[in-house]
């Protein structure tokens, strides 16, 4: 490592990246991409791009910082529509529907579609106000009682109810961190949505409440479908169940998260995970 | 030498030690070859003896020119006759007063024996003046070459020069603050005073809840009418009732353009908008002043005819418009930068559950930036009280006690700029009602703005 040369080779172009290596596509794919290219203005930050998330299963996306995963993963529920120069091709597909298509808002689409952020965002509003939003503005409850329901069974999902059920008029914001965290996932659920996509969701958090979030993602899984973006290679280890490698706004290689810890096949990626780089 | 002369006379001297203070270290030093065995550098002593060369001199002068006119009368005085000396206070003025216009005229012959005493004085007095020049010169020129010979006696090799130049500039940026702020609390308490002189002449119950104002007061005892009446009351309504339609104006489009630039405006519109908004606070209160006289006082009054209604010509409404679309950049600007500083994971957290753009900003941005904007909207509101021009000339002179818009109603701040134009008299009730009048106007404008920041503070250590 100390020699500066030797890791300028591991990340240089002398490492080619042509195509994926490994296994993009699963047999029973909630979402599907195909050729995504992403572009920043003139600068292009993802370089077509085809991999598939497999029904109720975690996709973790691991790279080094930069390498346009987070980017990748906005595109699945257009989140990158609020940045004005940012233009994305290719198939993007949401149980066979063209999520780019002209006639689909992306405001209906971000329903089916939840997303988790990087830092915890509680709304300054009460925990019970921060849940009871989506299901409002959505109109998923008629009555009082009906929205009560989705509240509660919504905490209880995110694992959180029981820390909380005696102080759902305070607010949100000041719960500690893992709990903020978990809170979001609640409200993000509370919209009953089919894929979860999260954005490095334990990364501001410590270690015990990291283990807590890693272990509701496990259990998350039985009903939803999970895109996972981690700098944390034990994490993407212990949650997901298929590990993508992107590398330079590329997918270099992409397959079972045993294998591509184990025996990883491309040179990139063999780096990557052994800690000589990113 | 007049004191202007000797300013640049001094600071003439100045440069000049400058320069001089440079040598000296230099040859302290033993030459330019060894100016690095000097702890500081030579430019620094030049400078260290430039400011002992000029800032004593110039408290001198300043010292000087405060107490010159206060010591030359008593010498003066000390000269003249007895009876005269015995003189009261204002009659003594008055005689020196006129001893010092014959001093400035080319003084003849007098033959009048009462004339004479004056004549004397007043060449006493040229005299006096004369030779205070003198001494104030040569005091100046003592007092910088007393101080340059000083400074430079103590240079040596470890004489540390910028540190002692360090200490002086901390001085004199000290005493800057210092006049900030003694002016401003010499402006309160003498404000303060004067409406403790016109509150033993009026009662403050009458003053704060009395609701009849007429300030016109007699000057001679035979005079008619005009007793003067001091209830505040309509000039307070009449402050509320403009502010309220000021506000009612500026609150709803102030915030909604502070949304729409923030939220939803393009790049492009936004460089070219937020500047023109930035434009209209910059318009001159009184331009906006005689655009409410003139073309919006008539237009309200044509629109209110066309309906059927009575409007004065003069009315709060046009008054109150016209300083609504004054306070517009105000409420957008700052809400503007409230909104923006809502974190942007909030939006994306709103917006990436489904929510729509108007949602987000109703239950999320809104809510999150309301500190925020109540600070902006309280610091608007003490801009639209202090006001002046626009209500001067738009919204009349009459104190009526209404709250009908239509009808022309008076503020306070129109009633000082009346009551202190023209020649007054110092000491009676109408002038010092001004005082009082201002004495309420800063301290509501005080509460507001302090209450202002202290919620706009709060704000800010949510989310920093």
């Amino acid at each position: 490592m100390s020699d500066l040369s030797f890791t300028e080779n591991l990340t240089s172009s002398d490492i080619t990246i042509e195509g994926t290596v490994g296994k993009v596509v699963a047999e029973d794919a909630k979402m599907s991409m195909r050729n995504v290219n992403v572009f920043y203005a003139d600068k292009q930050a993802i370089k077509n791009v085809s991999l598939d998330l497999a029904r109720n299963q975690v996709t973790a996306l691991i790279g080094p910082s930069g390498c346009g995963k987070s980017t990748f993963l906005r595109c699945l529920n257009r989140m990158n529509d609020t940045i004005p120069i940012c233009r994305v091709e290719g198939e993007l597909l949401l149980e066979e529907q063209d999520i780019y298509a002209k006639n689909l808002d992306p405001v209906l689409l971000r329903a089916r579609v939840g997303m988790v952020f990087q830092k915890p965002n509680p709304f300054p509003k009460s925990i019970y106000d921060n849940v009871a939003y989506g299901p409002k503005i959505h109109g998923l409850a008629t009555n009082k009682a009906e929205l009560d329901e989705i509240v509660i069974s919504s905490l209880q999902k995110a694992g959180l109810f029981n820390e909380v059920k005696d102080r759902l008029d305070s607010p949100g914001t000041g719960l500690s961190g893992g709990q903020q965290q978990r809170l979001c996932i609640a409200r993000t659920i509370a919209v009953s949505p089919e894929v979860i996509l999260m954005d490095e969701p334990a990364s501001a958090l410590d270690p015990i409440a990291t283990a807590v979030i890693e272990e509701l993602i496990d259990e998350l899984k039985e009903k939803y479908t999970i895109a996972i973006v981690t700098h944390s290679m034990q994490q993407a280890a212990r949650v997901s169940q298929t590990t993508a490698y992107f590398h330079m706004g590329q997918l270099v290689e992409m397959g079972k998260t045993e294998q591509i810890f184990t025996n990883p096949v491309h040179t990139l990626t063999e780096n990557y995970i052994t800690g000589r780089f990113g | 030498m007049t004191s202007s002369t000797l300013i640049f006379v001094i600071l003439f001297l100045a440069l000049f030690s400058y320069w001089y203070g440079m040598h000296r270290s230099i040859k302290v030093a033993g030459g330019v070859t060894k100016v690095k065995q000097l702890v500081s550098l030579p430019r620094q002593f030049g400078l260290l003896t430039a400011l002992w060369c000029g800032i004593p001199a110039l408290i001198v002068l300043l010292l000087w020119t405060v107490f010159e006119a206060t010591v030359i009368e008593s010498l003066l005085v000390a000269k003249l006759p007895q009876n005269i000396q015995e003189m009261t206070p204002s009659q003594l003025g008055l005689y020196l007063n006129d001893i010092k216009i014959m001093a400035q005229q080319n003084l003849g012959e007098v033959t009048e024996t009462s004339e004479q005493i004056k004549h004397f004085a007043a060449l006493e007095f040229q005299q006096l003046n004369l030779n205070a020049a003198w001494l104030k010169s040569a005091i100046i020129f003592l007092v910088c070459l007393s101080c340059v010979m000083f400074i430079v006696s103590r240079f040596r090799l470890d004489y540390r020069a910028r540190a002692a130049t360090e200490k002086i500039t901390l001085k004199v940026l000290m005493a800057c603050s210092g006049i900030a702020v003694l002016t401003t609390l010499g402006i309160v308490l003498s404000v303060l005073f004067e409406s403790i002189n016109f509150f033993s002449e009026v009662s403050p119950v009458e003053f704060l809840f009395g609701t009849e104002w007429s300030p016109q007061t007699a000057l001679r005892a035979d005079q008619v009418a005009s007793s003067g009446a001091f209830g505040a009351v309509p000039l307070f309504v009449g402050t509320l009732l403009i502010t309220f339609i000021a506000m009612l104006m500026a609150v709803p489009i102030g915030l909604m353009t502070a949304i729409y630039l923030s939220q939803y405006a393009s790049q492009r519109l936004r460089t070219v908008a937020k500047p023109m908004l930035e434009i209209l606070a910059g318009i001159p209160t009184v331009v906006y002043g005689f655009f409410a006289a003139l073309t919006v006082a008539p237009f309200v009054r044509d629109v209110g005819e066309s309906l059927g209604l009575n409007v004065a010509s003069e009315s709060a409404l046009a008054a109150g418009i016209v300083m609504g679309v004054m306070i517009i950049p105000f409420v957008s600007s700052l809400s503007d930068d409230a909104i923006n500083a809502v974190p942007k994971t909030l939006k994306e957290g709103s917006l990436g559950m489904g929510a729509t753009m108007s949602e987000t900003i109703r239950h999320v941005l809104l809510p999150a930036a309301l500190p925020g904007i109540v600070g902006a909207i309280l610091l608007a509101v003490s801009r639209a009280i202090g006001e002046t021009m626009i209500v001067v000339m738009a919204a009349g002179m009459a104190a009526n006690l209404t709250v009908n818009p239509l009808e022309s109603v008076t503020t306070v701040t129109v009633q000082i700029v009346t009551l202190l134009t023209g020649d007054q008299e110092f000491d009676s009730a109408k002038t010092l009602a001004a005082f009082a009048l201002g004495l309420m106007l800063f301290v509501t404008t005080l509460a507001l703005n302090v209450v202002a920041l202290k919620v706009v503070r709060k704000y800010r250590e949510q989310y920093d």
